[in-house]
């Protein structure tokens, strides 16, 4: 009913036409799978939750040049400064800012470091009391830090007793469960977990262990110091604008930099990705279109060559639909080659993008819908010209001969 | 003659103007997108010193344990220590070599016109200057003297000559760093380099630092790094003094060193001094190991070009590929049905070599249409890039070297998809045509 043979061997005569729109599609194919896959990849990257309320939090960077001053001192001062304007629901001082790009990083020891034994990579914040409640972040098991276990250092000699960490870190080291009470060391100091945060990113959303947090209560006001403040999240732009002015007027000889709020801050670390992202959508939207105008070209030229035939079979009684289904059939055929050709390079594309880069593997299911879009596009844009040939009249045929 | 083939092409693309606009249009998108990630892959591995690129060299010492690993694929430091640094950096060896470092201060005038403001600065030795072909406005790098006795002198950029001094010559001048007063001995031509490819650490594609200072001042005014430190073992470094006895790895050095001789000469020196340092019992390691590489090689170990835009290369010529294929289809169709025109053609004597050469002259002016519109493709693809990240503003352009690959790319893509059909149609039997005319 379908009549493939006869498709196929008219198919056959023209070839070079046909196998043009075949290597296309298989080309097609390939390059739309494989970076669907890598675009599904980026975007859950991109998606996933820091676990902050990106949207109250700001940060920024206070460099001091005056060497007669008492840093301790002066950044308690402007911390209460910071946290008595209106909208502000508390700052503090840090040694890093999350999700920035830029902080610290260390092996978490159930032994001391100098005797080596198991360790987990961990980033750390330094801050006091006040860090859970200025990144927006709730405690799962165990209590917060209390105001007199902060050591307020300019040096390292003294170190705290007492440690945060998330609970992805405290799984990590304390497989059981009972991390609570447990004692980590950090160098050769010991530390003693008595809370389990809610998860919360550290500086690095790439590193291998992304939310592996520390909070160390050490405040050492430095010379170049990074400040955290959460707001309301409809005055973070107001308190923002205004935010350089009152430190300077709280101290005149430092300068203010990198002032920027959470979400800014991600928006930056991950700008090469959303750009990746970008570009590949693009490419096969277009790519798409292409291909799909190709498929389009073809069958009005292959209408237009054989205008005759169609009238001298509509005239010995081809129903319309008849001619519509040739044309269909056709570029079926075409389109499913070119398919089962495309996925078995897009697999081999794959596998060599995976041998070579850090991509994911590609799962079979991109094909699968890349083969069912590309087949419904292809069929779509053969629609319209089979359409346009079915109404050749018949009278063509019997006119011009 | 490729006049009157050019008319005719013309011609025959007006005679169909849909399909030639959607092959010309095909053209553009595959020459656009594949500039697009091209340019921006271009500028990123481009060579930053060419007249020098091959006789700079940046060095890796292993200086850790046997046994340790480190984060990079042959487990080799990225840095140097303080003291390994400062020691090749004093050594009697004959070539040009310096240490060098990423820091920064607050710049002040200590007066109340200027407001201070944060500016990055690199330590160095007055070395850096003539190795990476740095120019002076005014003034010229600090002296040896000044460079061994630790003093307060700097070297600025234009731009901060500018903002500092307006543009005057400020050799003499002061300008304070943090606290202390710096006395300026060159302003430095400005340095526009895509790829700050003397410190790759934090981000390959940053502006040079615009002061530049004695690497003999990290000691007395116990400057820290702005850029990496790491460390590979416990030393409980609480102090600077620490610091600069650890094993952190927190410095670059670069020498040049101009002939195969002494590019051998330098190795020796280096196994000799790693050897030297082993038999100290400064580490634990059977064999010495450490790595010389010219900038280019330097630039490639480090992935300058990120895997991303590797990626997007290669998709992007394969979406060339499919440009092609469809172009090529069309090209089939539309010259086939010009059949029976070319059989008249030849049964008035055109040979199929004139036939032919029609109809390349045909398609290269297809792919010069399409480059040309191409390249307008890839200038928006460009803006949309610089639009997505600030950090690309430098590296999504073209330059002339891309401005005139495109159109040639187009063309002689276009030439080879366009071989088949013209080959064809040049073999039309002019009897068959005649006949039924």
């Amino acid at each position: 009913m379908l009549e493939i043979k006869p498709i196929f061997n008219s198919l056959l005569r023209s070839k070079a036409g046909a196998l043009m729109l075949l290597v296309q599609i298989a080309l097609t194919t390939m390059i739309v799978s494989n970076a669907s896959s890598i675009i599904f990849d980026r975007m859950e990257y991109l998606s996933q939750a820091t676990g902050y309320p990106e949207a109250e939090i700001f940060s920024f960077s206070v460099m001091s040049f005056d060497k007669n001053l008492d840093l301790t001192q002066k950044f308690e001062e402007t911390e209460t400064m910071l946290r008595n304007i209106p909208g502000v629901k508390n700052a503090a001082l840090f040694n890093a800012v999350p999700v920035s790009g830029s902080g610290s990083a260390t092996g978490l020891g159930l032994q001391p470091a100098s005797e080596g034994g198991q360790d987990a990579r961990s980033a750390y914040y330094m801050a006091d009391e006040n860090a859970l409640d200025t990144l927006g972040i709730s405690l799962v098991e165990g209590r917060n830090i209390r105001p007199d276990e902060v050591i307020e250092s300019q040096t390292r000699e003294i170190l705290p007793k007492i440690v945060l960490i998330t609970k992805t870190l405290a799984d990590e080291l304390f497989p059981a469960g009972d991390a609570l009470g447990q004692t980590i060391y950090f160098g050769d100091k010991p530390l003693e977990v008595i809370g389990i945060t809610a998860k919360m990113m550290g500086p690095w959303l790439k590193d291998s262990r992304p939310d592996n947090v520390a909070i160390i209560p050490f405040v050492s006001a430095s010379i170049f110091q990074k400040i955290i403040v959460r707001t309301e999240a409809n005055q973070r732009t107001a308190i923002m604008r205004q935010i350089e002015n009152l430190m300077l007027e709280d101290h005149n000889k430092r300068v203010i930099t990198g002032l920027q709020g959470m979400d800014d801050e991600k928006q930056n670390y991950n700008a090469a990705d959303t750009l990746m992202l970008r570009m590949l959508i693009v490419l096969i939207v277009l790519l798409l279109s292409v291909t799909a105008l190709g498929i389009f070209g073809l069958t009005v030229f292959n209408i237009n060559k054989r205008t005759k035939q169609i009238g001298t079979r509509r005239a010995l009684g081809a129903r319309k639909s008849s001619i519509i289904s040739y044309f269909l059939v056709e570029n079926v055929i075409i389109c499913l080659t070119g398919t089962a050709l495309g996925s078995i390079s897009a697999i081999l594309l794959g596998q060599g993008l995976l041998d070579l880069y850090s991509v994911p593997a590609l799962n079979s299911l991109y094909i699968i819908s890349t083969v069912l879009f590309i087949i419904t596009i292809s069929i779509l844009s053969v629609l319209i010209p089979a359409n346009k040939a079915a109404n050749i009249s018949p009278s063509i045929a019997t006119r011009s001969i | 003659m490729l006049v009157h083939y050019i008319d005719l092409s013309w011609r025959s693309l007006k005679r169909t103007p849909l399909v030639s606009f959607l092959m010309i249009l095909a053209i553009a998108v595959g020459i656009g997108i594949t500039m697009t990630s091209l340019s921006v892959y271009h500028m990123m591995s481009m060579d930053p010193i060419p007249q020098k690129s091959s006789q700079l060299f940046t060095l890796q010492l292993n200086t850790t344990d046997d046994g340790t690993t480190l984060w990079t694929e042959d487990n080799m430091p990225m840095q140097l220590t303080y003291k390994d640094a400062m020691r090749l950096h004093t050594a009697e060896t004959p070539a040009r070599k310096t240490a060098s470092m990423r820091s920064g201060f607050t710049v002040h005038m200590n007066n109340q016109e200027l407001k201070p403001f944060l500016s990055e600065a690199r330590l160095t030795g007055r070395d850096f200057f003539p190795m990476f072909d740095r120019d002076f406005v005014f003034g010229s790098a600090w002296t040896l003297e000044q460079e061994q006795s630790s003093s307060p002198v700097v070297v600025i950029n234009e731009e901060l000559n500018d903002r500092l001094f307006g543009g005057e010559n400020s050799v003499g001048k002061q300008v304070y760093l943090d606290d202390t007063a710096f006395r300026v001995v060159g302003v430095m031509k400005q340095w526009d380099i895509y790829t700050k490819y003397y410190d790759l650490n934090n981000g390959a594609f940053n502006s040079p630092e615009p002061m530049f200072i004695p690497i003999t001042l990290v000691a007395p005014m116990q400057i820290a790094s702005w850029g990496n430190n790491n460390g590979w073992k416990y030393e409980g470094i609480s102090t600077f003094e620490g610091q600069l006895k650890s094993e952190t790895f927190w410095l670059q050095f670069w020498v040049e060193l101009s002939t195969a001789a002494q590019v051998r000469d330098y190795r020796a020196y280096l196994q000799a001094y790693l050897e030297e340092q082993g038999k100290l019992g400064r580490y634990t390691r059977a064999v010495p190991k450490f790595n010389i590489q010219n900038v280019n090689e330097w630039m490639e170990y480090n992935n300058v070009v990120s895997e991303d835009n590797k990626i997007l290369v290669g998709l992007s010529f394969l979406f060339l590929a499919v440009c092609l294929a469809n172009i090529l289809g069309l090209l089939l169709g539309k010259f086939l049905t010009r059949a029976p025109e070319i059989g008249v053609r030849r049964a008035l004597g055109a040979s199929k070599r004139q036939i032919f050469l029609q109809h390349l002259v045909e398609v290269s002016l297809l792919g010069f249409l399409g480059g040309v519109l191409g390249i307008v493709v890839a200038q928006l693809g460009l803006w949309g890039i610089r639009s997505t990240s600030n950090d690309y503003n430098a590296l999504a352009t073209m330059d002339v070297n891309m401005l005139l690959a495109a159109p040639t790319i187009a063309i002689s893509a276009c030439i080879i998809a366009g071989l088949y059909p013209a080959w064809l149609v040049c073999r039309t039997q002019p009897a068959i045509y005649l006949k039924t005319q």
